[in-house]
């Protein structure tokens, strides 16, 4: 799976979450089998769900609490699972939750079988404009930097605060503040270290040739995603 | 990438810069060198070593006075010619790996001149065992020690072959083996080298000619034997005899 086309892996994982995130908010078989997507690659991909939750342990928190109030908003019962009622509202707060894991866990599946440089490889193919593309690379590169560096201010403060726990409110925004300048002054540099060598904008990665399975990748899987969605076979 | 250029081959006159008016950074600097020199920039913190190499490669313009590199002129138009020419290894190696293997990052720069692909492989491998690197080659550049970092950091220089190397201060935060094996390195390379630090032992062991600045001027120029003995000279300006030579 590392070895296939990073445009065919990006245009499936692109499919899955758009196909994901537009099914019906009541439909959960659809989306129950939509997951033979990510129980594929995370077998065929040899790749550990517990990393994939630890690594993106910093967005899963935002996604899976999108649909937390649903539950007061729409309380008509739309299903019965034996004779408890389910209202609309817990309905949609649990397709909204599967559809946020589904996602994440979709570009989990793409980070870890395609490195960066090939993503924005992959990106530029579909004229996805450089600006862009050098943000997301500066940001994906720089997401362990950050993180670094928040831990040391954080040391920092702490060392000679010893006796708080945590830090102190009115401290945070200038830590905040701190942390966003240093990150800002790194990302500068970076960029002019590309600049330096000779980078203008265009990513000149080795050239990949496409091979037959590049296709069938895709297309299997843009087929399979369809069927499910449409529900065509039930 | 090579000039072909013998003799001179930087030209300094004259330069001032400032980053805020009123508040100059460097002031009145001359300097010629030639190919294969090796000069070591010595003074304070923060007295503008730094500057004074970024400006070199044009990442900032807005001087006044003359600066030739390579053989063109330092504006924002001649920028690509200058940097095919010099190589610049950053102070922190962090900002200077970005790509996901050190085999990619030092392939960067190469494939950037749009050098065909055997050719770009060519540099990659001749860089990696100029350096004794092998075992870095597939690393993730984010997983590695700080001499390790240093190392892949100047691959990805001498990957594009340049005319002259700019390293700033680049024996902070290494332990005495790499120091060491950084010095034998640095001794290995012949193109100008231009190497700032206020390690005096570290330039003492890697350049013949050393320039000491203080306030934004050059107080002196001259071969490195004579300038770091000058006991008195460095006192007056915040610096110490090399501990080689002090302990005798
Ligand atoms: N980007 C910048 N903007 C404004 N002032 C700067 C900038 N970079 C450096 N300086 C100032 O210029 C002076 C020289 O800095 P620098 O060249 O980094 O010194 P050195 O490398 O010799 O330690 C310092 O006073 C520093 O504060
Ligand atoms: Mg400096």
């Amino acid at each position: 799976m590392n070895n296939l086309h990073p445009l065919g892996k990006l245009l499936t994982c692109v499919l899955y979450i758009f196909l994901v995130a537009s099914i019906d908010k009541y439909d959960i078989i659809p989306l129950i089998l939509m997951s033979v997507y990510l129980v594929f690659a995370f077998l065929i991909g040899e790749l550990s769900l517990k990393e994939g939750l630890y690594r993106m342990r910093l967005i899963l928190p935002l996604v899976l609490f999108v649909g937390i109030f649903n539950p007061f908003f729409d309380k008509d019962i739309v299903l019965y699972v034996g004779n408890i009622g389910i209202s609309g509202g817990v309905m949609s707060m649990i397709t909204l939750f599967i559809k946020g894991l589904y996602s994440v866990l979709s570009a989990y599946i793409l980070i870890a079988t395609t490195s960066i440089d090939d993503i924005c490889y992959a990106l530029r193919v579909v004229k996805v404009p450089k600006i862009i593309v050098i943000v997301i690379m500066l940001i994906y590169r720089y997401f362990d930097v950050m993180a670094l560096e928040a831990h040391r201010i954080m040391t920092a403060y702490s060392l000679r605060a010893p006796s708080q726990k945590g830090i102190h409110y009115k401290a945070w925004g200038a830590l905040v503040g701190q942390w966003l300048l240093r990150s800002m002054d790194r990302a500068e540099m970076v960029y002019e270290s590309m600049l330096l060598r000779g980078f203008n904008g265009e990513f000149s990665f080795k050239k990949k040739a496409l091979k037959l399975q590049d296709f069938i990748y895709p297309i299997a899987w843009a087929c399979i995603f369809v069927i499910i969605k449409l529900r065509i076979i039930m | 990438m090579k000039t072909g250029i013998h003799g001179e081959i930087l030209k300094i006159e004259n330069l001032s810069f400032a980053y805020e008016k009123d508040e100059p950074v460097l002031q009145d600097i001359n300097l010629h060198a030639t190919d294969g020199e090796s000069i070591g920039i010595i003074g304070a913190n923060g007295i503008g070593k730094s500057t004074l190499m970024k400006l070199l490669v044009g990442l900032n313009t807005n001087y006044s006075g003359k600066l030739v590199v390579a053989g063109h002129e330092v504006t924002p138009k001649n920028l690509n010619h200058i940097r095919e020419h010099v190589g610049y290894v950053f102070q922190d190696s962090d900002s200077q790996l970005f790509l996901s293997t050190v085999e990619d990052d030092i392939a960067f720069g190469p494939r950037n001149y749009g050098l065909s692909e055997e050719e770009v492989q060519k540099r990659v491998d001749d860089a990696i065992s100029f350096l004794h690197i092998e075992h870095l080659r597939k690393k993730s550049t984010y997983k590695m020690s700080g001499g390790e970092k240093k190392l892949a950091s100047i691959a990805t220089i001498l990957a594009m072959e340049p005319d002259i190397i700019i390293m700033d201060e680049p024996s902070i935060a290494l332990d005495p083996r790499n120091r060491r094996n950084l010095i034998n390195i640095l001794n290995k390379i012949k193109s100008l080298k231009i190497i700032t630090s206020h390690d005096l032992d570290f330039v003492m062991d890697t350049c013949e000619r050393t320039i000491l600045i203080d306030d934004g001027r050059i107080i002196a120029d001259g071969a490195t034997d004579v300038i770091l003995k000058d006991e008195k000279l460095l006192t007056t300006h915040s610096l110490e005899l090399p501990l080689s030579l002090s302990r005798m």
